[in-house]
């Protein structure tokens, strides 16, 4: 067992796997409706409503084009985007990402066929898209994953990149009108993600045969 | 950030109130610096397209090709944004709302597809080529954000239909 591998095998508390709970419900929109207190635990529902200056519209009014416009529809963002991120700090202080690890970790061979030991870079591309990269590129010169199967895995983490904090932050601008719970958006993303991967995935593997065939030693060192 | 609570245990940690106030500023820093420039880009840009007739133009030209994910050709203007800036992409989709040119569930069609094939040049760097990634395959890899984004879109619509 490498050094890398006993570090993620340490135990993952109760807190993290509540906060990965929590957040995962918060952002699915399940309890958006729920008329009981657990509506309470429904992230659009916390994130609450602009009070309305004349019939239905809010401060930033109606009708406005052009930079001011842009600027102006900014403001309406803010609230969401700090909500959003003050949440996915808390849960990851708690451990949540560790436990999303071990969810993972067995899935990982069959969804993306990587070893599991990618399981931290792939919970880490969750929120960055460079700690993930360097991650992998450190995966690779330790032996613990080939050339091919990074080349997969970069596939993977290059579409949306930080899929959980891009969706809030870059896709701030359409979350107000989006007809889905962003939660269901993310999970999208992620199903594309891991199907654009296995593209890749197939063209690797299809060409290492042929090359196999063909005697030829195929490379999978750099 | 995964890395720093590896070592948690020895480390003073912040209070969870800490942490939330800590989260809560960087998306407002995340909103000043990122955001606002992206919004003004977007909407400058529609605003430019469409004062110019440029985006009826545009429109018509790419229509047929967008009918398939279910959007008017002037969606394209959200998606060529994107692939420069995921908010870009995803200002001048609202902005083609607020004007009126999609409607909430085309707005939703191209929320999926503005993350995932969004800041590929940025990312290229930031991602593949950090990554050391296999020389060979880049000209793949480039290629699958966008097929990724294609199938969102039409993922998307059915997910729409399905649940009315």
């Amino acid at each position: 067992m490498s050094e890398k591998e006993k570090k993620v095998e340490q135990k993952i508390s109760w807190k993290g796997w509540v906060a990965l709970i929590i957040l995962v419900i918060a952002f699915s929109g399940v309890l958006q409706k729920n008329p009981g207190p657990l509506a309470a635990l429904d992230f659009a529902n916390l994130n609450g409503q602009f009070g309305t200056i004349y019939e239905n519209i809010n401060f930033k009014g109606a009708g406005g084009v052009g930079a001011r416009e842009g600027f102006a529809f900014t403001l309406t963002l803010i609230p969401t985007v700090m909500l959003a991120l003050g949440f996915i700090n808390v849960a990851e202080s708690l451990g949540a990402l560790k436990a999303a690890e071990k969810l993972f970790r067995p899935l990982l061979k069959p969804l993306l066929g990587i070893p599991g030991i990618a399981g931290l870079a792939f919970v880490s591309t969750f929120t960055s898209s460079d700690v993930g990269a360097v991650m992998t590129k450190d995966l690779v010169e330790k032996g613990e994953i080939t050339d091919d199967e990074r080349t997969i895995f970069v596939s993977y983490q290059y579409a949306a990149s930080a899929v959980i904090t891009n969706t809030f932050t870059c896709g701030a601008p359409l979350l107000p009108m989006a007809l889905l719970p962003v939660g269901i958006i993310i999970v999208l993303e992620m199903i594309v993600k891991i199907l654009g991967a296995n593209i890749v995935r197939f063209i690797l593997n299809s060409k290492a045969k042929k090359n196999r065939l063909g005697g030829k030693e195929y490379g999978t060192a750099k | 950030m995964a890395q720093q609570n590896n070592q948690d245990t020895a480390v003073v940690k912040k209070n969870i109130v800490e942490e939330f106030m800590v989260g809560c500023r960087k998306g407002f820093y995340i909103g000043v610096e990122q955001i606002a420039p992206a919004m003004v880009l977007g909407f400058v840009i529609i605003q430019f397209l469409q004062i110019t007739g440029l985006l009826d133009i545009l429109g018509k030209l790419v229509g047929p090709v967008m009918a398939i994910f279910g959007l008017p050709g002037e969606a394209i203007v959200a998606l060529i944004a994107a692939f420069f800036a995921k908010t870009a992409g995803a200002a001048a989709a609202a902005t083609l709302f607020t004007n009126g040119v999609i409607d909430a569930a085309q707005a939703t069609i191209l929320l999926p597809a503005t993350i995932t094939m969004g800041t590929l040049v940025g990312h290229y760097v930031r991602i593949v080529v950090v990554s050391d990634t296999n020389k060979k395959w880049h000209p793949l890899l480039l290629a699958i954000p966008i097929i990724d984004a294609a199938i969102v879109m039409l993922l998307t619509r059915l997910v729409l239909v399905f649940m009315g």
